[in-house]
């Protein structure tokens, strides 16, 4: 009988850790990852543009006459310069997260699209263990986006801040607080990704869906606050908060502005969308047919 | 070695109307390459992903010696499956295909270089899968299958894509795996590659079992079907000394295939009746004949 050579396999380490790093082979090994990254900076460069323009007229102009109390107290509201100094301190959130959310769904989707669930599957047969380590690749990049992101928006806000003649304001809680919790919703997002992902197989489908979702639902809320005028239903105006995309502004917003719920709102709803997404997507791949 | 036996048993898959698999049991020893052959649609596929946890099945059971594919501590390290060719990221190398498998199962990623040279990939290692050909892709499914060192190897039409060479290898390999005491089962619907390869056959047809055994004994125990190829310019001349023993048929080309008679009693028939044969072959029944005969009428369309 012939004997065929036995390589040294050595002794696995722990599952989840293997899981996690092999996740990040395959992040790293193609091309997405980088790509994502890239529009982040991009769309985060004009969106600080934007914030501080903004900033500069609500913090150097007094309240234009002629407009009714509420508009006026809606303005007085954004001449706080520690609302201003949150807003431009979470530059690039609104596109940052959505590159987030697309991250988490490629990570789900390119398994099926490029056919590699079999084997990722054949490897780790336990598939809540698969879907936990990809919400981690996911949450992970989220987290390593904020950095970033943050870490540019420090300098510049710093910057933008003096040159209006204003300090830092990064004593202040709110504004502490708006930095953290937009760690939060970068974390979050990748985890809905990945929720998408699982729900909506087609890389294609997932990918479209999702974008038009994020910036067009975005619009539904000019939509409901009309129609809940129209009807005089205030509380219809109020379902704009459990939109997603609206839920992660208002978590980070620095102040309160007058008509909006506390920033815990936005939290909660975020949160509540997360372990949705996450369970769903355990529950679904553990049942799902891999042919 | 029981513990690289494959045991199904009662295995059933329903797709909505369609039972894809109904009711299967046979079992895969090690040791030996056993060919799981059936026609298209036959839900080979089907089964080979049910006993690795890919497809859930709707009713009964499939283990790997003694444990279901799920229960497994280290599957890569049991057993390889190759399933489909075109199997990785189009934008990954070969390599790093392998090594994010080797870093999920927690083997070294020096693996990934070693079944590489195994597979002859060596030289495409650092290509992107979308430049690999069919037969590259076959490849590297079957190095994937290799990194785990696995007991128990499952193949799912593997010549699919390979050129003649690389068949010949596959055999090779494959005849070496089940030497070394290991086993083997791997689809095909390629009657003559399973002739060449495989030393025991599963045969199914509509999801169905139809035989299991040696080769041989399937071949042999076939023998009814076996006849000779008759060629004369008197055919009914020579079917009259025949008798009502022989069964015949005729061909476009002119001659007989007379069955139920063996050829020595149709060249002492031929010479009683004094007439001429320019052709006297037996004819042993091929897989493919065999096979024909067995799923005939079954392997509609489903």
């Amino acid at each position: 009988m012939i004997t065929m050579a036995r390589p040294n396999l050595g002794t696995p380490g722990p599952a989840p850790l293997r899981l996690i790093r092999s996740e990040f082979v395959k992040v790293r090994t193609t091309n997405a990852w980088w790509l994502f990254i890239l529009g982040a900076l991009a769309t985060q460069a004009l969106a600080f543009l934007l914030n501080a323009v903004n900033a500069h007229f609500f913090l150097s102009q007094p309240t234009p006459p002629g407009l009714t109390a509420e508009q006026a107290a809606q303005i007085d509201a954004n001449r706080d310069v520690v609302l201003q100094a949150a807003n431009l301190y979470t530059s690039g959130q609104f596109f940052g997260v959505m590159f987030v959310m697309l991250f988490g769904i490629v990570l789900v989707t390119s398994e099926f699209y490029h056919q590699t669930a079999t084997i990722t599957f054949l490897t780790t047969p336990r598939r809540t263990a698969v879907i936990l380590a990809k919400l981690v690749a996911a949450v992970l990049f989220g987290a390593g986006l904020w950095a970033i992101t943050t870490g540019l928006n420090l300098p510049a806000t710093v910057l933008f801040l003096r040159a209006e003649d204003f300090p830092s304001q990064l004593g202040a809680w709110p504004v502490q607080r708006a930095i953290l919790l937009n760690l939060l919703a970068y974390v979050i997002w990748g985890i809905l990704g990945v929720g998408i992902g699982v729900l909506i197989r087609s890389q294609i489908a997932a990918t479209i869906i999702a974008v038009l979702a994020y910036t067009v639902g975005t619009a539904v809320v000019q939509f409901l606050t009309v129609l809940a005028d129209w009807l005089d239903q205030e509380w219809i105006a109020d379902l704009q908060w459990g939109v997603p995309s609206i839920a992660s502004m208002l978590m980070v917003s620095g102040g309160q502005t007058p008509g909006m719920p506390p920033w815990w709102v936005g939290a909660l709803v975020l949160l509540g969308y997360a372990v949705v997404a996450g369970l769903i997507g355990i529950l679904i791949t553990r049942r799902r047919d891999i042919a | 070695m029981a513990d690289a036996q494959i045991v199904v048993s009662g295995l059933t898959k329903q797709y909505g109307t369609v039972r894809a698999v109904d009711n299967l049991s046979f079992v895969v020893e090690p040791g030996r390459v056993t060919g799981f052959l059936g026609p298209n649609g036959a839900g080979k596929t089907t089964t080979l992903r049910m006993i690795l946890n890919l497809v859930r099945p709707t009713a009964g059971t499939a283990t790997i010696g003694g444990r279901r594919y799920v229960d497994l501590d280290q599957p890569l390290r049991t057993v390889g499956a190759v399933l489909e060719a075109s199997s990785a990221h189009r934008g990954r190398t070969g390599r790093n295909h392998l090594r994010a498998i080797c870093a999920a199962a927690g083997l070294p990623m020096k693996r990934a270089d070693e079944v590489l040279e195994l597979v002859g990939l060596t030289p495409a290692a650092k290509r992107k899968f979308k430049g690999y050909s069919l037969g590259m892709r076959q490849r590297l499914g079957i190095a994937a299958a290799m990194l785990g060192d696995p007991r128990v190897l499952i193949l799912d039409e593997p010549a699919n894509g390979l050129d003649p060479e690389g068949i010949r290898w596959m055999r090779d390999l494959l005849r070496r795996f089940a030497t070394d005491g290991r086993t083997v089962l791997v689809s095909s619907h390629l009657l003559s590659e399973m002739q060449l390869l495989a030393d025991e056959l599963v045969i199914i047809a509509a999801g169905r079992l139809v035989t299991q055994g040696k080769v041989e004994t399937i071949v042999n125990g076939m023998a009814h079907a076996a006849r000779v190829r008759v060629r004369t310019p008197e055919p009914e001349k020579l079917l009259a000394e025949l008798g009502p023993a022989a069964t015949v048929q005729r061909t476009d080309d002119g001659s007989l295939l007379v069955g139920g008679v063996e050829a020595p009693a149709i060249g002492a028939a031929a010479l009683r009746a004094s007439v001429e044969l320019h052709e006297l072959t037996p004819e042993r029944p091929d897989l493919e004949a065999v096979f024909l005969e067995l799923t005939a009428g079954k392997a509609t369309i489903r």
